[in-house]
């Protein structure tokens, strides 16, 4: 069960049109702050919040572009938090303008039956495990990707990097897995995943079109982080026969990828699975 | 002035551990007859530019005269037909080889190889065509960034590199002066030696380049008498480090691999010095210099000032370092492949003549 609010300071999307988002409220609002019963002044920013910035950006430029433009973000605020602090969220996001189209209040559990009856298009987390669970149950999901430094994220683009270890792997090669230890969950997650990601990509694809090479208010990347290069030119194949053509690819081959992904400074980061290797012991 | 790999512990390392080993277990998985690409940290990691590796000159001219819609759109038309080989395609074969050599002479875990990085802000799309002629020519480069227009400054960092070549001049002395070694390549002349493809030779010219340009303000400032007369007495101070003495150490790291496997007389990296000092007065402090440095220099040849050309033809080595264009343009002349290292005073000046702008590099 959950309770839909609508946020009547910002202008309703076409849900059907729009590119939904849900986004985790824990994400928005820093939620190491100290619950005093009744506070009332706004919550602090949390690791979302040049993201939001950023979205808000890409939306402006698209209806400038076209005041009809229906491809656009539409942001849903996904809260698992107690009443009490309901209406204290609301007040926060208009306090800071944030663009969030609709507040989604329910229970921890319930938070996937919220995400697939809202048609969301992608549900964004910090926490690499709840994108994994996600995926896995056939949820869109990425991750915020977490700045070392938040200060450095910019607000006037958004950046979305897919991750293509699995897109770009073969068929053969996927089934040479199953040899190789992994199990057919892994391996059904991983198929899983890769259908997940293809749906956001076709839409990210469409809305990068939009705009020129340059100047773009929309940035898109890939990354493969274990995989050989013909692996990674296979992802940015395979992602052009999606309609995406990505600005930016890294291909690590192994070497550590923390340094790489704060110079790439995405937003939003696409796993296909098997990014995150200590989740698949986890998956299992 | 790259501070060497090794840094201390911190927090994200044994998170990167981890990756590595998962990382080495997901290619030992695969089972490809490709060996695994080297850890970055001790690797010898040398980034290349796609216009440096392949010769672009026609797309470039695209780029310049249509702009960038057209130049991409080109270039994913012509995805499948491969590049014709650049100026550092030769370069890149002889590191091959090397690390050919390295994996025949220790275990196939080790790290310390040539590691060739595909380091360009080309957009993606054209990636696809790079990667492709890559496969054609069967490149041993594994790891690339493909910025999308953005500087890749930040990225050689990144990837620790100890060499990092293109034909952007500015992109090249903003890395040397984040550190790293760097040289601006040109296209080739019309002339092109022959070059060996059993022995990487590698050669450098001193003041500026492997040392500090500490001499060479003098002689620019006040002569070559007081240049000599100081250079004498200073001959037992080792001369101040230049953007490319690191990257002469990280060569001579490898040589020592294959001497401590008896391999000295066939070692397949000769490094040469190519100095106008002359042997008798001011290049003594140069080998005292390097002595001090516990760095050893193959050959050292003293022009005394005569042109170097024609003795780099002799030498004909893969690449040649130095940082007046007039000494580049001379190696080029003659068939040498030349880069130019900007930094230095000698970028004020062009042909021993003062100028306001440094020197423009024309491709």
């Amino acid at each position: 069960m959950d309770s839909m609010v609508r946020n009547p300071d910002v202008k309703q999307r076409d849900a059907a049109q729009a590119v939904v988002v849900a986004v985790s409220s824990d994400a928005i609002f820093d939620p190491e702050v100290e619950q005093v019963h009744g506070a009332t002044e706004p919550l602090r920013k949390g690791d979302a919040f040049s993201f939001m910035k950023a979205i808000q950006v890409v939306n402006e430029r698209l209806l400038t572009l076209n005041s009809d433009e229906t491809l656009l973000f539409d942001v849903i605020l996904l809260s698992n938090d107690s009443e009490e602090k309901h209406s204290r969220i609301i007040a926060s996001a208009k306090h800071y303008g944030l663009d969030i189209g609709r507040f989604c209040f329910c229970n921890k559990e319930d938070s996937i039956e919220s995400l697939q009856s809202n048609n969301v298009k992608l549900f964004l987390s910090t926490d690499t495990n709840d994108v994994c669970k996600a995926l896995q149950k056939g949820v869109p999901a990425a991750l915020l990707y977490r700045q070392t430094d938040p200060h450095h994220q910019t607000e006037d683009q958004l950046k979305v990097v897919f991750s293509g270890d699995v897109i770009g792997s073969s068929e053969e090669m996927l089934h040479g897995l199953r040899e190789q230890g992994f199990t057919e969950t892994q391996l059904q997650g991983f198929k899983t995943a890769k259908g997940s990601v293809k749906e956001f990509a076709v839409l990210m694809g469409e809305m990068r079109r939009r705009f020129g090479l340059e100047g773009s208010p929309l940035c898109t990347g890939l990354m493969t982080v274990w995989s050989s290069r013909d692996v990674c030119a296979s992802a940015l194949k395979t992602l052009r026969g999606w309609g995406l053509l990505v600005d930016e690819a890294f291909c690590l081959a192994g070497a550590p990828r923390s340094p790489i992904l704060n110079l790439v400074r995405p937003h939003i980061l696409c796993l296909d699975g098997l990014y995150h290797m200590e989740g698949f012991t986890a998956m299992s | 002035m790259t501070e060497s790999k090794t840094t201390g512990p911190t927090a994200t390392e044994a998170g990167e551990e981890r990756d590595w080993a998962a990382a080495k277990a997901f290619f030992d998985r695969l089972k490809t007859n490709k060996p695994k690409p080297p850890k970055p940290q001790y690797a010898v990691t040398i980034a290349i530019s796609s216009r440096s590796l392949f010769n672009m000159v026609a797309e470039g001219k695209i780029y310049k005269e249509d702009g960038v819609e057209k130049y991409v759109a080109y270039q994913q038309e012509h995805d499948n037909e491969p590049l014709m080989p650049g100026v550092a395609f030769p370069l890149v074969k002889a590191l091959m080889n090397v690390n050919a050599r390295l994996r025949r002479l220790y275990p196939p875990d080790s790290d310390e190889l040539f590691d060739i990085v595909l380091m360009t802000n080309n957009h993606a799309q054209v990636g696809v065509r790079l990667i492709n002629s890559i496969n054609h020519y069967d490149l041993t480069i594994e790891r690339f960034c493909m910025t999308g227009g953005e500087s890749p400054i930040g990225y050689l960092k990144a990837y620790m590199t100890n060499l990092y070549l293109s034909t952007d001049g500015e992109q090249v002395i903003e890395a040397i002066e984040e550190g790293i070694a760097a040289a601006t390549t040109f296209a080739s002349g019309d002339v092109e030696n022959q070059l060996s493809d059993t022995q990487l030779k590698v050669a450098f010219d001193g003041d500026a380049v492997l040392f500090s340009d500490e001499s060479e303000i003098i002689v620019k400032q006040h002569g070559l008498d007081t240049f000599f007369e100081h250079e004498k007495e200073f001959e037992n101070k080792p001369l101040a480090q230049g953007p490319l003495k690191c990257f002469l150490e990280a060569l001579g790291m490898l040589q020592r691999k294959f001497y401590a496997k008896n391999e000295r007389m066939t070692c397949p990296i000769r490094t040469y010095l190519v100095t106008s000092r002359s042997a008798a007065s001011s290049g003594v402090r140069v080998l005292k210099t390097l002595r001090s440095w516990g760095l050893e220099i193959d050959e050292a040849l003293f022009l005394a000032g005569a042109p170097k050309g024609p003795l780099l033809q002799k030498i004909q080595p893969h690449i040649f370092f130095d940082d007046q264009m007039f000494h580049i343009e001379g190696a080029k002349e003659l068939g040498t492949i030349a880069a130019h290292v900007p930094y230095g005073i000698g970028q004020k000046y062009h042909k021993g003549i003062f100028i306001e702008q440094p020197a423009k590099d024309t491709t």
